[in-house]
């Protein structure tokens, strides 16, 4: 292990690391409101705007994440979309985690028992009201948790981000694998990076499954 | 804005040349993945905590850090000591990773099958690693199918990420002819229609081998 050479690339890959962070946030907050209208879609009457919404996400889900992204950014010019990578990072990973984040969202509102919305109803809540303060507060246990690993799997992802060259952890640290020779103490750090992301993720999503447990006795 | 499909046409045997090799790694990763998710399930339970933690060391670092950043150190790192094809650096990359996310699962089914199996077969007069070897494992084994093939369908649509190490397969396969054709949009086109097919016969043969299976979880 060369110690020196790992304090001198360790402010270039936290540099890096910030790229992660940044492109993957963005992603899972606009991914977040993806999924919300996808599942808003496929509770319309109309079947077509259904079909279209299970379409999109069968899609999406059957699909490498890699080839999505290598035919927005290379194949998007050719039908008059021109992003910059970074962007074209966000949207992609955006509109791919909405697909599966649907379908975690949707699955937790069909886990609450259909009882509890049935009660509220003969109970004089309107549908929003019943959505809003009965079923929703109940799926969101298993809603946060759901989630929060398609959030760490995002994280992963991202690093596919810099086959469209965009300067994030995975692809820094390629570069100094290539110019320095020192696989071993380059993967050392930029995988502690990693992982002390993801932990801090695990983190945030187990706080806020307290929090929305807390009034559920078990 | 015109779609021209004719240099996807004219490449065409070029792209099943990659879905060949793709399918090529896909199985060897398959088998790697499987059985040696089993075997380093089998030993992180039942063994000693010298050779079982860093087992789980293993398993845990391959789950906490992107494939792409584990292929980038193989290739590098393995090409310091001997010179070997992308393709075996792809397929054991990608192996090492889908064993660590099958073995993770193996530790949680095998972990599910209740003591009662073990204490009744030993009562029965089978040995220790004869009841993990015949009556633990398959039960174990039968239980996993549906994760595995999750993990073996997650694990096809990863193949794709091996065309950033150099293994010839679809999306690698196609570098050549966009670059002479500068038709990107169409040859991404029919690659991610080319994995959404796959993807849809990986699902029908997953619900087939679950329906199979069923009637023994």
């Amino acid at each position: 292990m060369d110690f020196d050479l790992m304090v001198e690339v360790t402010p270039l890959l936290i540099r890096a690391a910030w790229v992660t962070i940044d492109i993957s946030s963005r992603a899972i907050f606009f991914g977040f409101f993806v999924a919300c209208g996808l599942v808003f879609l496929q509770t319309f009457r109309f079947a077509p705007i259904r079909w279209f919404a299970r379409g999109y996400i069968s899609v999406i889900r059957g699909t490498p994440y890699f080839v999505q992204l290598l035919l927005v950014f290379y194949g998007g010019p050719s039908l008059g979309l021109r992003l910059d990578p970074i962007t074209c990072g966000v949207v992609v990973g955006a509109f791919n985690i909405g697909a599966y984040m649907s379908e975690a969202i949707r699955g937790s509102i069909e886990s609450v028992d259909k009882g509890q919305s049935e009660a509220a109803r003969s109970l004089g809540f309107g549908k929003v009201q019943t959505m809003v303060s009965i079923v929703l507060p109940q799926a969101a246990s298993l809603m946060i948790r759901s989630v929060g690993v398609l959030a760490i799997v995002l994280i992963k992802n991202s690093s596919l981000v810099s086959i469209i060259s965009v300067v994030e952890l995975t692809y820094q640290a390629q570069r100094l694998i290539g110019s320095t020779y020192k696989p071993l103490e380059i993967f050392t750090l930029s995988a502690l990076m990693y992982i002390i992301i993801i932990y801090a993720v695990m983190g945030i999503i187990e706080l806020a499954y307290r929090r929305a447990t807390r009034y559920t006795t078990q | 804005m015109e779609f021209d499909f004719t240099p996807v046409v004219t490449y065409f045997p070029t792209l099943l040349k990659g879905v060949g090799v793709g399918s090529l790694v896909a199985i060897a990763v398959a088998l790697m993945s499987v059985v040696g998710g089993l075997v380093v399930a089998v030993i992180s339970i039942y063994t000693k905590k010298v050779v079982s933690w860093p087992l789980r060391f293993f398993i845990w670092l391959f789950m906490t850090t992107p494939l792409l950043l584990q292929l980038y150190f193989l290739y590098f790192g393995l090409g310091e000591w001997i010179l070997i094809p992308a393709i075996v650096v792809g397929i054991l990359g990608l192996g090492f990773h889908y064993m660590a996310y099958n073995a993770d699962i193996f530790i949680a089914t095998i972990k599910s099958v209740s003591d009662g199996q073990y204490e009744a077969s030993r009562s029965l007069g089978f040995g220790h690693w004869n009841t993990i070897l015949y009556i633990i494992v398959p039960q174990a084994f039968i239980r996993s199918i549906p994760q595995l093939g999750n993990n073996m369908i997650l694990m096809v649509k990863d193949t794709s990420v091996l065309s950033a190490i150099g293994v010839a397969e679809l999306v690698y396969a196609s570098q050549y002819a966009i670059s002479v054709s500068f038709r990107p949009f169409e040859f991404f086109i029919v690659i991610a229609l080319m994995y959404y097919v796959i993807n849809i016969l990986m699902e029908l043969g997953q619900a087939w081998l679950e329906r199979q299976t069923a009637y023994r979880r």
